[in-house]
């Protein structure tokens, strides 16, 4: 780790990157950007778009057709084994398999353990920090249930806390915050948001609402397939890159001060 | 009591069953559980038949004369591990439909061979190849008792060992790739374990009575019960259980042990999703209560 967080290393770094889905279709083209550390960065694009793409892609578990990608100077190709040390990532809520009998405690501990060696026996401080971050996410109480019986926003809870507890100086978040109650959103929003102040970490995250984070996020890169718009939360939203972005349809207004993005995808997006 | 254990001491051929269905619970206990919770249990069957499929090209290039060093025993896992193996590498997408259509393929291929190559067998060692469907826990040799308990420990401290890391995989494969584990390692490393002591366990009791044990118990008590070690301790016990219950039941009454203990199988899995469906009407009312609990905190 003798490059990470230097002042002149990119957080990621994207030159011409194309990528491709498993069957052969082009996933994302033309995409190239770079995000400085620290940052909170949001990935936004309509369904298709190529956002988990983008992010398989900086976490080495595809590789580009093209272009290359950088994390913290270390390429993703070459270099996948020095970038798991410094990423933790949470997956779509769907990938995590639900017949296997995990407690809230199991996953909780999966992030820490991973990063260690076998045997990978939990000790006294990985159980601290693992109830550390659950607390951080109002899940605690429920340290001992099973995992597959909990509400789609607890899950999506204790994945973040799976994040949190574990180490790295980059988060990389795909779509948490999908159909999760109002109650869950909020904890999960203010858990990132105080996590990354406070513990000098950057966060990326895929979303199809911009709305809930937007006084969080600096950067905003807008996909469709290949990237459209780069900013700030008030750059992208434009009439024109937003129905770049997500079709003809998609409108900005502006009502008492917010303007609200109404897309067929994410419906409604307000923005101060 | 002192009836059945004089039964036992004087009886060579029930204690070498007896050491089987102990050595077989163990199997299904370790290997049975993972390849359930990795959704592989169809793979089970696949890599059983493709035994037969290696067994029946080990008795063909013996009998021709070609390779008389290619043992049965060799063919059926070497057969074994290439099935487990091009499952896997179908599975690598992590698409549960890909490795469901390997294993079908595979297995009918590996069928096929067997059934081509009987007609070229010597009649004697076609009796032997049905064994391998068929076989019979009560009909084991000394030899087939050495190789299964060197498989079954070597199994066991493979899959005890790394128990934590195979159900990362298990649970989130991307993920634990992600954070830097060696997933595709620990995914084949279950996968031709596993083989190789499926095809061990049909070369000495048959094809069958591997697929009851490995997949019947392990679904059953992972329907009921809430922590991986449990789901193996309950594996064990079901397993040997029926095991044991079919030997007994075969002195007792002319009838197969393979097919009492592949209905006692059979049966713990509809009574756990009885009690599985009991459970859910009871719990009912519970989701509200986890709600209330996590609003008042703040």
């Amino acid at each position: 780790m003798a490059n990470d967080s230097g002042d002149d290393v990119p957080l990621v770094e994207a030159r011409d990157l194309a990528v491709r889905y498993p069957n052969g279709e082009l996933a994302l083209y033309n995409v190239s950007f770079t995000i400085k550390a620290p940052s909170f960065t949001a990935v936004i694009g309509p369904n298709g778009s190529g956002k988990s793409t983008l992010m398989k892609t900086i976490l080495g578990l595809i590789h580009p057709t093209r272009g290359t990608v950088s994390v913290m100077g270390y390429d993703v190709v070459r270099e996948s084994k020095e970038i798991r040390k410094l990423v933790r990532y949470v997956p779509q809520r769907d990938h995590i398999e639900l017949s296997i009998p995990m407690r809230v405690k199991d996953i909780v501990l999966m992030g820490r353990l991973l990063k260690k060696p076998a045997p990978r026996f939990a000790s006294s401080m990985d159980k601290k920090a693992a109830k550390e971050a659950l607390a951080r996410v109002n899940m605690l109480e429920l340290w001992d249930r099973p995992f597959p019986e909990l509400s789609g926003g607890q899950r999506q809870r204790v994945l973040v806390a799976r994040a949190l507890a574990s180490s790295g100086p980059l988060l990389i978040l795909d779509e948490p915050l999908a159909g999760t109650d109002a109650e869950s959103q909020k904890l999960i929003v203010n858990a990132l948001s105080d996590y990354q102040k406070n513990n000098n970490v950057s966060v990326i995250m895929v979303t199809h609402d911009l709305n809930p984070i937007h006084v969080l996020v600096q950067n905003v890169l807008l996909l469709r397939n290949t990237l459209l718009g780069v900013g700030t939360p008030c750059d992208v939203m434009d009439t024109e890159l937003i129905k770049q972005v997500y079709g003809p349809t998609a409108q900005i207004v502006e009502h008492s001060g917010h303007k609200y993005c109404i897309t067929h995808d994410s419906g409604v997006d307000r923005h101060d | 009591m002192i009836d059945i254990i004089d039964l036992i001491l004087n009886t060579p051929f029930l204690q070498r069953a007896l050491i089987a269905a102990l050595l077989i619970a163990i199997i299904a206990a370790t290997s049975g559980t993972f390849l359930v919770f990795r959704g592989l249990s169809f793979m089970t069957s696949g890599v059983a038949h493709a035994a037969l499929g290696g067994a029946a090209l080990g008795f063909f290039l013996q009998a021709i004369g070609l390779f008389p060093w290619f043992d049965p025993t060799l063919g059926a896992i070497v057969f074994a591990v290439l099935v487990a193996v091009i499952t896997g590498y179908a599975g690598e997408s992590g698409v549960a439909q890909k490795m469901e259509v390997a294993v079908g393929v595979s297995f009918a291929l590996s069928m096929s061979i067997a059934v081509f190559l009987m007609y070229y067998i010597p009649p004697d060692k076609v009796l032997v190849l049905w064994g391998y469907l068929v076989g019979d826990i009560l009909l084991m040799t000394n030899q087939d008792i050495v190789m299964l308990t060197i498989t079954t420990i070597l199994v066991a401290f493979i899959i005890l060992l790394f128990k934590k890391e195979f159900v990362y995989v298990s649970v989130d494969y991307e993920g634990s790739l992600a954070h830097g584990l060696n997933a595709r390692g620990y995914h084949y490393l279950i996968l031709v374990i596993s083989s190789i002591a499926i095809a061990l366990a049909t070369k000495a009791v048959g094809a069958i009575l591997v697929y009851a044990i490995l997949v019947a118990p392990a679904a059953a008590s992972n329907e009921t019960l809430k922590s991986v070690n449990k789901v193996m301790i309950g594996v064990f016990i079901i397993a040997l259980v029926a095991q044991v219950i079919g030997i007994m039941t075969s002195f007792i009454v002319p009838v197969s042990p393979s097919a009492i203990t592949g209905i006692l199988a059979a049966l713990s899995y509809i009574i756990a999703l009885q009690i599985r469906k009991i459970r859910e009407k009871v719990n009912e009312g519970i989701p509200e209560v986890i709600h209330q609990e996590t609003t008042n905190i703040e």
